[in-house]
């Protein structure tokens, strides 16, 4: 309950984050605080400087571009994506935001920390890789563009590394969404969840919970038998926590990959 | 901006002003109850779980176990202790008391600043709302039967 | 004067429906509480704050099961801000083990504040670290070096019987205690029995009621008199004074406990002697008050849990017209890694030995032991709520593999309305009840009568549907005799609690009362009684805030716990109050020179019946007796100031027997479940909830509901998600409420509650204590979703009283796997 003790720095700028963050070793990006504080609560982790990016505004908002894409920055809260006409474009984003957490952490927890935080039962890695979007990344060296499907890593650790910050999340413009879960009470963490888009009738799913990253699958069609069996091919290896058991996880998977294709399909 | 490890800030809480010097990482939770003697706001958990901390700064609702102390330097909170003036109670802290709304007490005061928030923006909520609003406010004595009721009645 | 949170003027509610009421009993008052509480001004123990006070924070164990090498302070003592610290050692020097209340072995068990020697659990305290700041003491407490041997360990109770690995060497076993208990002619039944059902195997789960806060406290010492102020939590400070004084080698009267508001105990903040006797210690030593504050983790880990009960070889012999006439039963209860407050958990469930239900052949073989778990508490429905899971099982599943009606059986089975009071097989008498018409009711509240279609309907949308009873009795008030029954050594027997109402100077009425509130509204229940005897109203009636042994008003179990109040607290008020108005009447009578006979208490004032205005207002007849009494007759034994000990009538036990009366009420809940599963997922929804009870004349019809409500959302909660649970090396997966799961407001069904009101023949104001309920929504849940799951003689079992989704689909999935633990013998 109780931090080590550690540093505290405000940046004023995007370049002066990047700057504070290659300079310490140790240091680690404060968004919302929804994960992190937390974490050093438990002293499972403790950074010896955090930079707080609370003043950096140029990462909040969403923008929508001509061609429909939704650019969202990565300081954006839950609450701002849920009550932006903007995000809009792509409705599967605030539903979703919606079923995270509470109003409470909503307030305070960001697009940007839930992704780059990468827990493997977070909602958003899965759903960014179903929708396609884009993560970019600013460093000392400048800015880069990685999908999403590349951007996840390992539990916990993504593209951005020491001394990056992620600034925005671009989502092509699309309904024809869908996003099922199994969670602890309502609303509560994602035991198995899965996010689905369909696009020209082919469903790209990422299926979260299940391993180190969003596993992604490729059913050749919406059809049951081809998303079934895309599922299986897919020989996903589920951990087994107090939550459930690797088989019952599997089991969602397959399930629960069928109810999101069907919700995608029902949006056509 | 330089790195501390420690800051004097200046916090509003309840309209008074407040300036404390705090380490870095002392919770904003610690600074309310410890440093400023405001006990009202409780700590129930250690996971950023029951909000029992549930406080508004700048007019949001926030648990203010996730948040440093200094991470509020500037800002306006607001806590139980400011929703009654002189005594005089709110329609809502009003209706929690006729509705039987709280046994022990101890997520009362979360749970009011919970309520607080929804009714700002939300003058009729219905009870699905009432419900998504103070869903992180845990309660273990009165199953929220009640506290729901309450929120309706300072609603009408 | 005295505050409630309502102006004078302000219309009481009455409750609708009821007959029109005399005077507050029965009626919705303000609650006295609730003004402080909703502006945040209550005091909890976290709130008290001393000058200098040192912060503690306790190192605890890692392993399950270790020996301590070596403890090693030097490096945490260095750091800057530290005060001081307190190891083992110190503690098996100054302080002598809490005593057992078990026989032997249990009874050889050495339990002090500090693990001595040996760790037995996750989380076990090892050493305490006291710093000037919160967080010092937590990086202080890394510093602590401790050396630890690990050993093997035991997370299983029967395992634990076969004392491979043994937990307490002084024991020599894990053995807490065991013993047979035999009522009517089980044998006889069985020859008697058209079908003879065997249920291989039960499991209560292990979970608790989370109270919201911590447990803590702040220990102050003084050196000039030896005595120490505890500012705490502890629910029932009687025994923990009993437990921590011979420990600290001092008499009672050196330990004050104090506490105003409490954050929800429900039964686990009885057992805090260790950590409280440590922080006693460290105050001592260091010369300054000390500050201990429980995080939620150590909680979960290392406070208390729930009673974990495996209910084996149930056996039940049935009429072919679904008459049962009773069971025997192997009950193995986990009590963890210390006992405590047990072994009495080995006999409180006896207080219902055969539920709601007319069995009058019961046979009980109950073992008690340890293991490497968190130490149990008598967490809300203390054994009685294990044992009344095993009576609905019972039902339910005879009734499924019979192909009979579960809840014709139950209202078959049920003792009558007119068959009390009613004596059980072991000579506990229920007061009063109508289980067939709560049962009705509940059914009447979700529907029952268009089931079918409910059920038609949910099977269109490919759900399967479900609904199932539960019922319970909320036995309350203990006759600690029964704990001779478990060792004859011990000295407990009745009960008591005490109050004391006196009318001051400014003819004030001050109540004090010998428990310790945690929400249920004592100082609202104990103005309502007070102000009906001494006629007045509530808003003049001032009941000081929460608990103080040095009240005067305290005694050997006094606290708040075992649904007792509205009948030991509201009855040592109801007696002072009583005397009191005789005192009162007396007074008047001699200032008047008229008897007391002629006089009546009402509208605050003591007058002459046939001539009203001749009145003495309270402030008159306390100042008269406080200041101005010269004159008064002599023989006038009069002092406003009445202390009054309530006494439940209760016999020894017959301990050759186990026989007699163990609880003096009970309280009555029937609850109705109706829920949809998911059989793709395993997920369900409670789509309909029905709680009935009947608590005999409600004092405050909204607290009782509000008693109920909690209960209910405590019995889902353990139904559906809270468990803890273990890994391999006895770490607990559920330490904290990210992973532990309790009910939030999405979460709760709508529930609907009907009641009815049995006064009980036995009591002082006809209620009954109801506070625990008995976890009928557990048994509810359980039966609901054998009657969704399975059909006569197929589908799976529902085995365990916590069921989550994972739960549910592997049922579904391999119903052979539990279908085989149920076996029907038909002649």
């Amino acid at each position: 309950m109780l931090l080590r003790e550690v540093s505290y720095a405000r940046a004023s700028s995007v370049e002066q984050a990047v700057q504070l963050l290659s300079a310490h070793d140790d240091a680690r990006a404060l968004a919302g605080g929804q994960t992190l504080i937390n974490v050093m609560k438990a002293r499972a982790a403790a950074p010896d400087v955090l930079v707080d990016l609370t003043d950096l505004q140029e990462l909040r908002g969403i923008e929508l571009g001509s061609d429909g894409t939704v650019v969202i920055g990565a300081m954006t809260t839950y609450s701002d994506l849920i009550g932006s006409a903007e995000a809009r474009a792509r409705p599967i984003l605030g539903e979703v935001c919606e079923q995270i957490a509470d109003v409470q952490v909503r307030n305070r927890g960001t697009i940007g920390g839930n992704v780059c935080s990468n827990d493997p039962t977070n909602h958003l890695p899965p759903l960014l890789v179903a929708v396609g979007a884009t993560m970019t990344i600013v460093g000392q060296d400048g800015a880069r563009t990685v999908p999403a499907e590349e951007f996840f890593l390992g539990v916990y650790m993504t593209a951005a590394g020491p001394g990056e910050l992620l600034t925005k999340i671009s989502v092509p413009a699309g309904k024809t969404d869908g996003f099922a879960s199994v969670s602890i009470g309502k609303d509560g963490t994602c035991i198995v969840n899965v996010a689905a888009s369909l696009e020209n009738g082919a469903p790209r799913l990422a299926i979260g919970c299940v391993d180190a990253v969003p596993v992604v699958v490729l059913p050749g069609s919406a059809e049951e038998d081809a998303v079934r069996g895309a599922v299986r091919d897919a020989a996903l290896d589920p951990p087994s926590d107090v939550h459930a058991t690797a088989d019952f996880r599997r089991h969602l998977a397959e399930v629960l990959a069928l109810r999101a294709v069907a919700e995608a399909a029902r949006r056509g | 901006m330089e790195v501390v490890a420690r800051k004097t800030i200046e916090v509003e809480v309840n309209g008074e002003s407040y300036e404390r010097e705090v380490e870095a990482r002392r919770l904003l939770i610690h600074l309310i109850r410890d440093d400023l003697d405001l006990t009202g706001s409780h700590i129930g958990c250690d996971t950023g779980n029951c909000g029992a901390c549930s406080v508004l700064v700048d007019g949001v609702l926030v648990k203010s176990c996730m948040m440093l102390a200094i991470q509020a330097d500037g800002t306006k909170i607001e806590t139980v202790e400011g929703l009654a003036r002189d005594g005089e109670l709110t329609a809502l802290q009003q209706a929690f008391s006729d509705h039987h709304a709280l046994q022990c007490g101890y997520c009362t005061p979360g749970m009011l600043m919970s309520a607080t928030a929804l009714l700002r923006v939300n003058k009729h909520p219905s009870e699905p709302e009432i419900r998504k609003a103070i869903q992180g406010n845990i309660c273990r004595c009165t199953g929220y039967v009640n506290i729901v009721e309450a929120v309706k009645a300072a609603a009408e | 004067m005295t505050e409630t949170t309502v102006s004078p003027e302000r219309a009481l509610v009455v409750e609708e429906g009821g007959e029109a009421q005399r005077g507050f009993i029965g009626t919705n008052v303000p609650r006295k509480e609730d003004k402080r509480l909703v502006q945040g001004e209550g005091v909890f123990f976290d709130d008290v704050k001393r000058h200098e006070m040192g912060f503690v924070h306790f190192v605890r164990s890692p392993y399950a099961h270790a020996r301590i090498k070596s403890v090693d302070v030097a490096k945490a003592l260095e750091l800057d801000g530290v005060y001081g610290t307190l190891t083992g050692d110190e503690v098996a020097i100054l302080t002598d083990p809490f005593f057992e209340l078990s026989t032997p072995p249990g009874a050889r068990i050495k339990d002090y504040a500090l693990a001595v020697g040996k760790v037995r659990h996750v989380g076990d305290p090892v050493a305490a670290v006291v710093a000037r700041t919160r967080e010092l003491a937590r990086d202080a407490a890394e510093l602590v070096e401790v050396e630890y041997e690990p050993l093997p360990l035991i997370l299983d109770a029967e395992e634990a019987l076969k004392d491979d690995v043994i937990l307490h060497e002084d024991a020599a076993s894990n053995t807490v205690w065991s013993g047979v208990f035999d009522w009517g002619d089980f044998d006889a039944a069985l020859s008697e029995a058209d079908h003879v059902v065997r249920i291989e195997r039960l499991h209560f789960d292990r979970f608790s009621s989370t109270p919201l806060e911590c447990s803590g406290c702040v220990v102050e010492f003084n050196r000039g008199t030896g005595q120490w102020t505890i500012h705490g939590n502890h629910q029932m400070p009687g025994i923990g004074a009993i437990w921590m004084a011979p420990a600290l080698r001092v008499g009672i009267d050196k330990l004050r406990f104090v506490s105003q508001d409490i954050g929800g105990g429900f039964g686990n903040k009885i057992t805090l002697h260790p950590q409280y006797t440590a922080c006693c210690l460290l105050a001592r030593k260091l010369n300054r008050p000390v500050q201990w504050t429980e995080w939620r983790t150590d909680q979960h880990t290392a406070n208390t849990h729930g009673n974990e009960r495996t209910f084996l070889d149930v056996t039940v012999p049935v009429k072919a017209d679904g008459t049962m006439l009773g069971f025997s039963v192997r009950a193995l209860d986990d009590c963890g890694a210390f006992p405590r407050y047990e072994p009495l958990g080995c006999i409180i469930w006896a207080q219902v030995t055969p539920g709601c239900y007319r069995w009058r052949n019961v046979r009980v073989d109950f073992t008690q032991v340890c293991t490497n778990k968190s130490p149990v508490a008598p967490n809300r429905g203390y054994s009685r709520m294990q044992h009344l899971w095993l009576t609905e099982r019972i039902v339910d599943i005879v009734s499924h593999e019979l192909g009979l009606d579960p809840i014709e059986v139950r209202k078959k089975n049920y003792v009558k309305h007119e068959e009390f009071p009613y004596e059980t097989p072991n000579g506990c008498i229920y007061d009063s009840g109508d289980y067939a018409r709560c049962l009705d009711i509940a059914l009447d509240l979700i529907g029952y009568s268009s089931l079918e279609e409910k059920r038609r309907d949910a099977e269109s949308r490919g759900k399967l549907f479900g609904i199932g009873i539960g019922s319970t009795l909320d036995s309350g008030t203990n006759n600690f005799g029964q704990s001779m029954i478990l060792n004859p050594e011990l000295q407990f027997s009745g009960n008591n609690e005490v109050a004391t109402v006196k009318l001051d100077i400014f003819g004030e009425v001050v109540v004090t009362l010998g428990t310790v509130p945690q929400g249920q509204g004592h100082e609202t229940t104990s103005a309502q009684v007070v102000a009906d005897i001494l006629g007045c109203t509530p808003d003049d009636i001032n009941v000081r805030a929460g608990h103080d042994t040095y009240w005067n008003s305290t005694a050997g179990f006094s606290g708040t716990y075992a649904s007792q109040f509205a009948v030991t607290g509201l009855g040592a008020v109801k007696g002072a109050a009583d005397k009191l108005a005789v005192e009162m009447k007396q007074l008047a009578a001699a200032v008047f020179g008229c008897s007391p006979d002629d006089i009546e208490l009402a509208e605050s004032q003591a007058r002459i019946k046939a001539n009203p205005e001749a009145a003495l207002p309270f402030m008159a007849l306390g100042a008269i007796l406080n200041a101005n009494n010269a004159g008064l007759p002599p023989e006038l034994d009069v002092t406003l100031n009445v202390r009054h000990v309530y006494r439940p009538p209760f016999e020894k036990p017959d301990l050759e027997r186990k026989y007699g009366n163990l609880t003096l009420t009970y309280a009555t809940q029937i609850h109705a479940c109706a829920l949809e599963i998911d059989p793709e997922t395993g997920v369900y929804e409670i789509v309909d909830y029905a709680a009935v009870d009947d608590c005999g004349n409600r004092i405050h019809p909204q607290i009782v509901e509000g008693q109920v409500h909690g209960a209910t959302a405590h019995a889902l909660g353990a139904a559906t998600h809270e468990i803890f649970t273990y890994d391999e090396e006895g770490n607990l997966l559920t330490p904290n409420f990210y992973d532990y799961h309790v009910p939030h407001a999405l979460d709760m069904p709508p529930i609907k509650t009907g009641f009815i009101e049995s006064a009980s023949p036995f009591t002082p104001l006809g209620a009954k204590g109801m506070g625990e309920g008995g976890g009928a929504g557990i048994h509810a849940v359980c039966a609901a979703l054998q009657d969704a799951l399975g059909r006569r003689g197929e589908g799976p079992i529902v085995w365990r009283s916590c069921n989550p989704s994972q739960g549910v689909w592997e049922l579904l999935q391999s119903p052979e796997k539990t279908r085989k633990l149920v076996n029907v013998e038909s002649r």
